[in-house]
C-alpha cells in the first residue's frame, strides 16, 4: 500500500537547486534514502514532514495534501519526524520532553498522554532513564529519545533524518534493531550516507544525487547496478578512477576490466559508487 | 523459622480466607520475616503493571506549581498551560520582561524621589511600550527555539500556536507594566497613555514577523520606536508628551494597530513552517 | 553504583533507589507489591484504598529511600509499616488529615520485630495458637493490629473504626484474657 506519493517536487534556495522534479512512491516497511551530502535528502524529508513548503510539485500523505493548510494538519497527525538536529531541550528530563511533545501532538487527556509516554519510553528502552536530563544522556540514548518523540501517537509514517550519524557500532546495532521493529507495520523513511545501514535494514532504497532520484529499488538491485563492473586485480589499474586496496592486498576496481583481473561480486556500496559516478558525469554534461 | 515455611496449600487457604485466625497470624508473621514465602504469593501481572504505572507516573510527571493551580482554577487546562510555558526561550522572555519592568519601576521611582517627576514619567512612557515587544520576541521561531522543527511539524503548530504564545507573553508583560504605571507620579492618564503604542508595536511586530523572523521584526520596530521618540525628545522636548502621546497621536496608533491586525490576519499562514514562500 | 537485577538484595535496591535508579524501584515494587496487597486486603475490603496505599508506599520510598539506609531495618517490615500506615490514613479520609499528626512521614522507629511478634512466629507449634483462636474477634483484631501490624493504638482504632478509648480498654482486656488462656 502506498503511504506517500511525490510528483514533480522541486525546491530552490536562491540559485541553488535542492530538489528537481522528484517522483516517488513509498509504502509500508523501511525505505532508505541514500546520497552524498547536498544531494537533497534532507530537503525532501523536510518537505514530506511539512517543515518546508516546496516551490512546485505535489505531495500526498495518505491522500492528504500538505500544501492545503487544513489538510496539512491531517498530515501532521499521521507523521513522526526526527530532524537532523532535533535540538532537544537539554534541561528537560526524558519524561518531560516526551510529555511536552505529546501535548503538541494533541494528547489533551492527561492519563492517556502519560500512558502513551510510558509506551514509547518502553519501545525505545529508555524507561529507566525517564528521570534523566537530556544533557546527561549519551549520544545513543539521545537519538533513541529523538526516535521516541517521533513515535508518540503511533504515526503511520516515521521520517528520520540521518538517525545513525555519530553512533558507535554498538549503539548503531541497537538503533537498527529498533528501526526494523518499527518498520514492521509502519512506513519508515530514513536518510543516510552509510551503505551499511541500507544493507542492514532497508527493504527499499532510493538513491539521490544533485536533487534528483537516480535509483529506486531493493538493496540487491542496487548492488546489481555494478554487475560485471567490479574486478579484483593484483596490480593497480591504469586509467580507472575508482579503485582501492582491500585487506587481502588486492585492488578492487570499479569500471573497465584491468589486465588479468578477476570478476568480483558487487556490493551495495559498489552499486552506489557506480551510480554516483554516472550522476556526476551526467551533471557535468548538463 | 528456617524449619517451617508456608506451603502452597496453606497459602491458598490464607488467600481464600478460610484459615483459623491464629494460623493467619502465623502466616503473616512468618511472611514478614521470610523472603521465600513472600515470593510464593501469586501476583496478577496485569494488576502489577497497572499499579506500577501509577507509581511511575507520580514520580516522573511534572508537578503542578502554584501558578498552574491558580490558572487551572480559572479554567486553563493543564495541557494548554504546558503549551504556553514549556519552551526554555519562552521562560527567558517571561523573565526578561519581568526584570525589565522591575528595573524600570526602580529607576522611575529613583528619578521621582530626586525631584525629576517629569523625567520619571517620560522614561516610563518611552520604554513601557517596548517591553511587551521584548517579551514576544522569545515566543516563537527557529532562533529562540532549538526544537522549532519538531514543534513546527506537530498538529498543534501553525498560526494558532504562535498567537496563543504571543498573547500569553504580551498579556503578562502588559499587566506588569500596567502595575508599574499606576505607581508612577504625574497625571493619572499617563498610566494608560502607553497602552496604544504598545498595542501597535506588538501587532506590528507580529505582522512583520510574517515576512521576517519574530526577532528581526521585534528589533526593527522596537528600534524604530526608540529612535523616533528620542528624536522628538531631543528636538522638540517642550511638546514631547502632547506630540507623542496626545489624542491625535493615540488615534494614529490605534488606526495603525488595526491595519497591522488586518495584515496579520491576512498573512497568518506564513507562521507555518510548511508554507511555500 | 553497580546496575541492579532481579538477584539484587532489598538493601542494594534501596541504595540504588536513593541514587535515583527507576529500575531499582520497579524491581522492589514487583518483588513486594504482591504480598503487601494480599496482606492489606485482609484488613480492608476497599480494593481502591489498598491499591492506592501500595502506590503511595513506593512513591514515598522513591522520595525518601535514604531514610532506610540509616536505620538498617528489615526492608520488608519497613515497607509493610509504611503501607499499612498509608492505608490507615486513607481510611480517615482527607477531611481528618490533621488527626494523623506526623504519620504522613515515613516511620522513624527501627522496625525490628517486637517481642510479641517473635512469640507469634512460634504460634504454629505452641499454645499461643489455640489461645488466640479462642479470643473473641474484636479483641483479637486489636492484638493483630498492634502486635502484628505495628500500628499504634490510635491507628489501630482508626483501622477498626472504633473510638480510641474503646481500643485502649479492649487491648487491655485482650492481654488479660490471653494471659488467662495461656495459664
Amino acid at each position: 500500500m502506498t503511504t506517500v506519493t511525490v510528483r514533480g517536487l522541486s525546491k530552490r534556495y536562491g540559485s541553488l537547486t535542492a530538489l528537481e522534479a522528484v517522483d516517488l512512491e513509498i509504502g509500508v516497511g523501511v525505505t532508505g534514502l541514500l546520497g552524498p551530502n547536498g544531494a537533497g535528502k534532507s530537503t525532501l524529508l523536510r518537505c514530506l514532514a511539512t517543515a518546508l513548503g516546496p516551490d512546485s510539485g505535489s505531495i500526498r500523505v495518505h491522500g492528504f495534501d500538505p500544501a492545503v493548510p487544513a489538510q496539512r494538519t491531517e498530515v501532521r497527525r499521521r507523521i513522526g519526524y526526527l530532524p537532523q538536529n532535533p535540538g532537544l531541550y537539554p534541561n528537560f528530563t526524558t519524561y518531560d520532553l516526551l510529555d511536552y511533545v505529546a501535548v503538541l501532538k494533541e494528547m489533551t487527556d492527561t492519563r492517556q498522554r502519560r500512558a502513551e509516554v510510558r509506551r514509547v519510553l518502553d519501545e525505545v528502552e529508555l524507561t529507566d532513564r525517564a528521570k534523566t536530563k537530556v544533557r546527561k544522556l549519551s549520544g545513543g540514548m539521545r537519538q533513541r529519545l529523538g526516535l521516541a518523540q517521533a513515535l508518540l501517537g503511533d504515526p503511520d509514517l516515521v521520517i528520520l533524518d540521518e538517525p545513525t550519524v555519530g553512533l558507535d557500532p554498538e549503539q548503531r546495532m541497537l538503533f537498527r534493531a529498533l528501526i526494523s521493529r518499527i518498520g514492521e507495520r509502519r512506513t519508515v523513511l530514513l536518510s543516510t550516507h552509510q551503505t551499511e545501514d541500507v544493507g542492514a535494514l532497508c527493504e527499499r532504497v532510493v538513491v539521490m544525487s544533485g536533487g534528483r532520484v537516480v535509483f529506486e529499488g531493493n538493496p540487491r538491485e542496487l548492488a546489481g547496478v555494478a554487475d560485471g563492473q567490479v574486478w579484483l586485480s593484483g596490480n593497480p589499474p591504469e586509467g580507472s578512477a575508482a579503485y582501492w586496496r582491500n585487506a587481502d592486498g588486492l585492488y578492487r576496481v570499479i569500471g573497465q576490466r584491468p589486465e588479468g583481473a578477476e570478476a568480483a561480486r558487487p556490493s551495495i556500496e559498489d552499486g552506489y559508487l557506480m551510480l554516483l559516478g554516472r550522476a556526476t558525469i551526467a551533471e557535468v554534461a548538463r | 523459622m528456617s524449619e517451617w515455611h508456608v506451603d502452597p496449600g496453606l497459602l491458598q487457604q490464607y488467600e481464600q480466607g478460610v484459615l483459623n485466625p491464629s494460623r493467619v497470624m502465623a502466616v503473616e508473621a512468618h511472611m514478614s520475616a521470610c523472603a521465600t514465602c513472600r515470593g510464593r504469593v501469586p501476583v496478577d501481572i496485569t494488576w502489577l503493571t497497572g499499579n506500577w504505572s501509577v507509581v511511575f507516573d507520580s514520580i516522573h510527571a511534572p508537578q503542578a506549581g502554584p501558578v498552574q493551580r491558580l490558572l487551572a482554577r480559572v479554567g486553563l487546562p493543564e495541557h494548554r498551560f504546558r503549551l504556553l510555558t514549556a519552551t526554555p526561550a519562552l521562560r527567558w522572555s517571561w523573565l526578561i520582561a519581568t526584570l525589565s519592568v522591575g528595573a524600570l519601576a526602580v529607576i522611575a521611582a529613583w528619578l521621582a524621589a530626586a525631584g525629576e517627576t517629569g523625567g520619571a514619567s517620560r522614561l516610563f512612557l518611552v520604554l513601557a511600550p517596548v517591553l511587551p515587544v521584548v517579551a514576544v520576541s522569545g515566543a516563537y521561531g527557529s532562533g529562540v527555539d532549538p526544537m522549532h522543527e519538531i514543534t513546527g511539524t506537530t498538529p498543534s503548530a501553525g498560526p494558532a500556536l504562535v498567537l496563543w504564545r504571543a498573547v500569553a507573553v504580551i498579556g503578562a508583560a502588559t499587566a506588569l507594566a500596567g502595575v508599574a504605571g499606576l505607581l508612577l507620579p504625574g497625571p493619572g492618564w499617563y498610566a494608560a497613555a502607553w497602552l496604544l503604542p504598545a498595542l501597535l508595536l506588538c501587532t506590528g511586530t507580529l505582522a512583520l514577523a510574517t515576512v521576517w523572523s519574530l526577532q528581526a521584526a521585534a528589533v526593527a520596530l522596537g528600534g524604530l520606536w526608540l529612535t523616533g521618540v528620542c528624536w522628538v525628545l531631543g528636538d522638540r522636548s517642550e511638546v514631547f508628551i502632547p506630540f507623542v502621546f496626545g489624542p491625535i497621536a493615540q488615534f494614529v496608533y490605534l488606526a495603525a494597530a488595526a491595519a497591522a491586525v488586518a495584515v496579520l490576519i491576512r498573512r497568518r499562514r506564513h507562521f507555518d513552517l510548511g508554507e511555500s514562500r | 553504583m553497580p546496575p541492579v537485577s532481579e538477584q539484587s538484595s532489598d538493601a542494594d535496591l534501596l541504595r540504588a533507589i536513593a541514587d535515583g535508579q527507576t529500575a531499582a524501584l520497579r524491581l522492589l515494587h514487583h518483588r513486594h507489591a504482591g504480598w503487601l496487597r494480599a496482606r492489606l486486603r485482609r484488613r480492608c475490603a476497599d480494593v481502591d484504598v489498598v491499591d492506592a496505599a501500595i502506590q503511595d508506599t513506593f512513591v514515598a520510598v522513591w522520595g525518601d529511600a535514604r531514610r532506610y539506609e540509616e536505620r538498617h531495618a528489615d526492608a520488608a517490615a519497613w515497607l509493610w509499616t509504611i503501607a499499612v500506615r498509608r492505608m490507615v490514613s486513607a481510611l480517615r479520609g482527607p477531611a481528618h488529615r490533621w488527626l494523623s499528626g506526623d504519620s504522613g512521614d515515613l516511620p522513624d522507629i527501627a522496625t525490628t520485630p517486637s517481642a510479641e511478634e517473635l512469640v507469634l512466629l512460634g504460634v504454629e507449634h505452641g499454645a499461643l495458637g489455640p489461645a488466640l483462636d479462642r479470643l473473641s474477634p474484636e479483641l483479637r483484631h486489636l492484638i493483630e493490629a498492634t502486635a502484628l501490624d505495628g500500628l499504634t493504638v490510635r491507628e489501630a482504632a482508626k483501622l477498626l473504626g472504633i473510638p480510641e478509648g474503646t481500643a485502649k480498654t479492649r487491648l487491655m482486656r485482650a492481654r488479660i484474657r490471653l494471659r488467662e488462656l495461656l495459664t
